[in-house]
């Protein structure tokens, strides 16, 4: 179904600037609704904005961070429907109708996730940078797998970079918080 | 307090925005009517810039302008000189300095230099523009192994530095080493490539830069580990004073050296901020992130052991090359030269040593500290030759080490490099780490490998580094008459923990609570210097500034409660927050005292309202020597080259522990950046200088099934005195430790192949393939 | 990332006129490669029609002896399936073992067989299934389908709607990622259907292909032993700097082997 008319071996090696010029469009902006952390929300959109764009600059959730360009990082997961996905793989149009959870949403009435309290309780953490991302993963995994173990929490998470913590605490943490959320 | 005392795993502070989305790093900072920069960079690794046509992408929507190398000479700006702290060949000549501006001006000599700067509305805009800047390039021949830049007939990449050698360097006693080999038993040598890698912190560097045209005045948000330094230099760049820099980093999203660095991208914002009166932000893409942050280790030494028939070390001789990129950046030619140096022979009693080595330039990207700078060159070094020497000459690795160990009576010393080892008991640590290690149940375990047609390998790496960074540092306590105390440092935390760390040092030392104690770091406004972050210096400097400006304030503090209690100060006994009159056992609490400092009429003479406030800075004498004994058990797939790590043991010599939560993160943290170099982490560049590893999918960073279960301890009966906590720096011990643990446990499993060496990263292909080489 | 305007149709029919409407249209089905590839500037499609609510792509069913997914399911959704598992275990498990789980919430068998990347999972299944792929004008076998690097036999503005897979009685699949990106760097998929066997290998070459020595052995012994003394030559293999074509094709006898093994 996806004819791609460009090739793109290059897309896995340090990229030139292609040598074609930019394309001026015409702006007509897509209109988007969204739920957003509960939040019933109408957006005007680029067409081209990737949904952690809209998140950050037009709605202002920044907890949702971007730390790649090739789908690696995960420190962009948000919830689309309830699973987790890369908002920076995402374009905001895509998510026309869904409903969305970032982790400026786990908190309810004040009350840190569980998930949010075990990161803290096991030091799950360092820089934060990729600590929403890695939340909003673990949340799911733990949603999804009600018997989690070490392994299955290593697998979990192979979608998500940490460069400070060797990952250790996060696995502590995402067990912790499973069995939190469990009961 | 003791909850909140030293030694207790409090948990951190600021975790209470990082796990709620509430952190602001750079991309989060915005400020009003903000245009946006994208910097073009050389797609070659060396060209001429013949000419830059800007004209057709001045005219797309949303451009306010562009900024050439030609514009910026035209401005007069100084270069960016390198802050070495080894800056002199042995003749005592200075180092060969190529000249540093923030553009590529008419040559460029790395691939992601910066050639040009477009400043629009949107990033997306100034991208866009960017594509249609037509540069003009005449590509010249590049030079990219850093061996190969020190032959003859190899082209220059500066056309007035011969050799392309930026300096040549010694330490220890060459004499005294060639006679000990010449006396020695045995000799073994051997070729290492210390790979080159790249921190690759999660965050993106990035900074948002404004300029106030009423006061003449800048202010610098910027993804930093290091805000005075780099104020400084942005401003000796630009020709403006520093004190009209006001320099500050939000939360910063990992650093490892890296974030130290001084960058072209914010001068150039600082001068777009005021050329078009607008506040100016740019972020890199991870893309550009490797093509431009600076690159670690990159280091190739041919090292020799000498040892006696009873296998004893008589002599350690190291001959290092050094790639440094293109440029002498921030510090890069300390590492492959003093960095490298200061730590050889790790642990080991070894009477001579003599460590040289040459710095050369490449077309790549530079090299700067990254965690370690050159420690875990030393002890890859040094345990690799170790391992070697036991597997050529026959003795047991583990009885090789263990006794060649400096004897714990013989500390205090200095090693013939000069190091001085005041504390520690390596013996000791050694054995409990090898006690952690389950030797009983090994062979068991190598026969189930085998089994299930695997090899099973083990190997320990004691290690001895040192750690201290920038010796001075700046700690400030301020107190309102609400009860809040602010502390202000000059240190840094990326990630460390410090606004939890340095707070407990103060409320554990001043008994004051805890959570009322606000942090502030990494401002050039909030405090007069600082070191920032660099050298795990953070707690043993840092750290010691806040005791002692804690201290300096309770004897201010001591003369106040005398005054209260009606008493003298010398009677004054302090403890557990509380000021006792030890003639008349009257007591006063400290929060008593400091609401009392804000009463006139309640103070000594002498003493004004808020005099308590006290600021204070530390500054250290000698760096101090973390030590320790990883081991690591690691299995290996004959058919594939696969390697993993099964078993991952610690015992580590800090000192004393503040937070042992935070000194496991560290510990952690760096085993797995050693991990990652150890097995899959390296910087590729092709024969042309094109960057091969230019994204994730290509640069391979240890993910959360990678990463063996750690098991981690202390030895904390060997203090320093080097400084008031007796502390010694965790944050790099891990990336010393790890990738000889890893790479010997390796060729250990693969003893029986024949495999006797191959360099890091150890890919499943290296290790195939030396599986196969060695059945020929 | 350039401009475009988006469409989202509900019709196959809607899909195919916006196509053929578009200047330089560009249908997007999960996204997972199609978005980092417009992120990097390295496709500039005029018009993206994106494929996600045409109920008609989607979903699992199985009748009889053959097992159809429709293009527009996920992986996520293909290694949950219960019909998947029960049917062929190893396609369920290479669904599993796709990128990383918020990729397989997203990302598309269609999506990824008309990408065709070297170094994708689900070619080899296909190929190694003897599976049919269902357009909006034909119906293609897997042998024919893939054609080359980023190659198919899909013509412009042609749809797959579906794949139909015949139930082996055996398979196994062993996948050898490359560190970095977790793509295969090779892997090895084999099935058994009747007499015949199917090997096929994914990562090794520009494009999906089969083993024939291995398959004829196979026929004749389906075991690991079997694969004994057979190995595929590194030329026209993949070159690059996470395996040489003759590591790679090492990995194609080892992976092969284990496949045999893990076959069920």
């Amino acid at each position: 179904m996806i004819v791609l008319k460009e090739r793109f071996v290059m897309y896995f090696r340090c990229t030139f600037p292609p040598a074609t010029p930019a394309l001026e469009f015409a702006a007509v902006m897509p209109v988007i609704s969204l739920t957003v952390n509960g939040n019933p929300v109408t957006v005007d959109v680029e067409a081209r904005a990737l949904l952690s764009r809209v998140l950050r600059d037009q709605l202002d959730l920044t907890g949702t961070h971007v730390g790649c360009d090739t789908s690696q990082c995960g420190a962009c997961v948000v919830h689309v429907d309830g699973k987790p996905v890369k908002s920076c793989t995402m374009l905001a149009v895509q998510a026309d109708g869904e409903n969305i959870t970032t982790i400026e949403g786990l908190a309810k009435d004040g009350k840190l996730h569980p998930m949010q309290e075990a990161f803290r309780e096991n030091h799950g953490l360092q820089c934060g940078f990729c600590t929403p991302g890695m939340i909003m993963t673990a949340v799911a995994l733990a949603d999804e797998n009600p018997e989690l173990d070490e392994m299955s929490v290593r697998k979990g998470l192979e979608g998500n970079l940490c460069r400070c913590t060797g990952y250790q605490n996060i696995i502590h943490a995402v067990l912790d918080g499973a069995k939190a959320m469990r009961s | 307090m003791e909850k909140y005392g030293i030694g207790q795993p409090v948990r951190r502070k600021e975790d209470a925005r990082f796990i709620t989305g509430a952190g602001t790093y750079i991309d989060d900072v915005a400020a009003e009517n903000m245009a946006h920069a994208f910097v073009l960079r050389s797609p070659f690794a060396h060209a001429k810039i013949l000419n830059i046509d800007t004209s057709e992408a001045e005219n797309m929507p949303g451009v306010l302008g562009i900024i050439t190398g030609q514009d910026w000479a035209a401005e007069g700006f100084a270069t960016m000189p390198t802050k070495a702290a080894i800056s002199k060949k042995i003749d005592g000549s200075p180092l060969n300095q190529p000249p540093r501006h923030c553009f590529a001006i008419d040559r460029a000599r790395y691939i992601g230099e910066p050639v040009a700067v477009v400043i629009a509305e949107t990033r997306e805009q100034a991208q866009d523009a960017a594509e249609l800047v037509e540069v003009d390039y005449e590509d010249l021949p590049a030079v990219i192994d850093a061996r190969k830049a020190l032959a003859e007939d190899t082209p220059r990449i500066w056309d007035n530095i011969e050799g392309n050698v930026c300096l040549d360097f010694e330490l220890g006693d060459k004499d005294a080493t060639e006679k000990a080999f010449a006396n020695a038993d045995h000799v073994v040598s051997l070729e290492l490539v210390n790979n080159r890698v790249t921190a690759a912190p999660i965050e993106p560097r990035g900074a948002v830069a404004e300029y106030d045209a009423t006061t003449d005045s800048y202010k610098l948000q910027n993804a930093t580990q290091n805000v005075h330094a780099n104020r400084t230099t942005f401003a000796d760049v630009l020709k403006i004073d520093a004190e009209s820099l006001h320099h500050l980093a939000p939360d910063v999203g990992g650093g490892f050296g890296a974030k130290n660095s001084s960058y072209p991208e914010p001068p150039i914002l600082l001068y777009a901020a005021k050329k078009f009166g607008r506040p100016m932000k740019w972020v890199n893409d991870r893309n550009e992130g490797f093509q431009s942050d600076t690159h670690g280790r990159a280091q190739f030494s041919k090292v020799e052991l000498a040892l006696d028939k009873d296998g004893k070390f008589l002599g350690l001789r190291t001959r290092t090359v050094g790639d440094l990129g293109a440029y002498c950046w921030t510090n890069g030619p300390f590492t492959p030269t003093g960095g490298s140096a200061r730590t050889q022979g790790g642990p080991y009693n070894i009477p001579a040593m003599y460590y040289s080595a040459v710095a050369a330039f490449t077309n790549t990207m530079p090299t700067d500290p990254y965690r370690g700078a050159g420690r875990p060159e030393a002890s890859y070094q040094i345990e690799r030759i170790v391992q070697h020497a036991a597997d050529t000459l026959g003795f047991d690795p583990v009885e090789l080490r263990r006794k060649n160990l400096m004897p714990t009576a013989s500390l205090p010393r200095k090693t013939p490099m000069g190091l001085d080892v005041d504390s520690g008991d390596f013996p000791e640590v050694f054995d409990r780490t090898m006690k952690m290690t389950d030797r009983e149940g090994y062979a068991e375990r190598v026969a189930n490998s085998k089994k299930n047609g695997m090899r099973r390998g083990f190997s320990i790496a004691p290690y001895l580094e040192c750690s201290g960074g920038m010796p001075k540092e700046f700690a400030g306590i301020s107190f309102t008459k609400d009860g809040t105390v602010t502390l202000r440092v000059g240190s840094h935390s990326t990630g460390m923990g410090h606004e939890t760390s340095k707070p407990q040092i103060l409320a554990h030392t001043l008994g004051v609570d805890f959570d009322r104690i606000d942090f502030i770091q990494a401002d050039t406004k909030a405090t007069p210097i600082g070191g920032g972050h660099g050298g795990s210096r953070s707690l043993e400097v840092g750290g010691a500034a806040v005791l002692k400006a804690a201290n300096e304030m309770l004897d201010k503090a001591k003369v106040l409660a005398a005054h209260l209690l009606n008493s003298n100060a010398d009677d004054m006994d302090f403890a557990d927050g509380v000021f006792t009159d030890i003639k008349t056992e009257q007591t006063i609490a400290i929060d008593d005292v400091i609401a009392a400092s804000f009463e006139q009429g309640r103070l000594p003479e002498g003493m004004e309202p808020g005099c308590l406030d006290t600021e204070s800075i530390f500054e250290r004498e000698i760096i101090s020597c973390p030590n320790g004994a990883h081991a690591a058990e690691v299995e290996v797939d004959p058919e594939t080259g696969a390697v993993r790590v099964e078993h991952y043991w610690v015992i580590d010599d800090f000192g004393p522990i503040v937070n042992p939560m935070l000194a496991d993160g560290q510990v952690m943290g760096g085993v797995a950046q050693g991990l990652g170099q150890a097995l899959m982490e390296e910087i590729v560049y092709d024969d042309d200088g094109q960057l091969v590893t230019g994204s994730f999918m290509d640069y391979a960073l240890p993910r959360a099934d990678s990463i063996p279960k750690m098991e981690l301890g202390y030895y904390e009966d060997a203090p320093t005195a080097k400084n008031p906590l007796g502390v010694k720096g965790a944050g790099e011990a891990g990336c010393c430790a790890s990738p000889p643990a890893i790479v010997n446990a390796v060729l250990d499993a693969l003893k029986e192949d024949g495999v006797a060496h191959i360099d890091m990263p150890l890919t499943p292909e290296k290790v195939w393939r030396a599986i196969s080489e060695a059945k020929k | 990332m350039y401009d475009f305007t988006y469409h989202r149709p509900e019709t196959l029919a809607d899909a195919e006129k916006m196509f053929a409407d578009a200047d330089d249209g560009q249908y997007i089905a999960g996204g997972q490669t199609m978005v980092p590839v417009m992120k990097q500037r390295l496709a500039m499609p005029s018009d993206i029609i994106d494929l996600e609510r045409i109920s008609d792509l989607k979903g699992i069913s199985r009748d009889g002896n053959v097992l159809s997914i429709g293009a527009m399911t996920t992986h996520a959704e293909v290694a949950g399936s219960g019909d998947v598992a029960k049917a062929i275990p190893a396609l369920a498990r290479l669904a599993d073992d796709i990128g990383d789980p918020a990729v397989r919430n997203r990302g598309t068998l269609g999506g990824s067989i008309a990408n065709n990347d070297p170094a994708a999972d689900y070619p080899a299944a296909l190929v190694g299934l003897g599976a049919t792929i269902h357009t909006t004008s034909r119906e293609i076998p897997a042998d024919d389908f893939f054609t080359g690097l980023f190659e198919t036999a899909l013509e412009e503005g042609e749809v797959i709607v579906k794949v139909s897979i015949p139930v082996p009685d055996k398979a196994g699949y062993v996948k050898f990622p490359q560190p970095a990106s977790r793509f295969a760097l090779v892997g090895v998929f084999v099935a058994q259907i009747g007499d015949s066997v199917r090997v096929a290998a994914t990562g090794a070459g520009p494009c999906v292909f089969r083993v024939e020595a291995m398959e004829k052995a196979l026929e004749k012994d389906f075991s690991a032993s079997a694969l004994k003394g057979i190995s595929v030559p590194g030329e026209g293999l993949n070159n690059d700097i996470h395996a040489s074509a003759d590591y790679r094709a090492s990995l194609i006898s080892t992976l092969a082997r284990r496949a045999v093994a893990a076959a069920e």
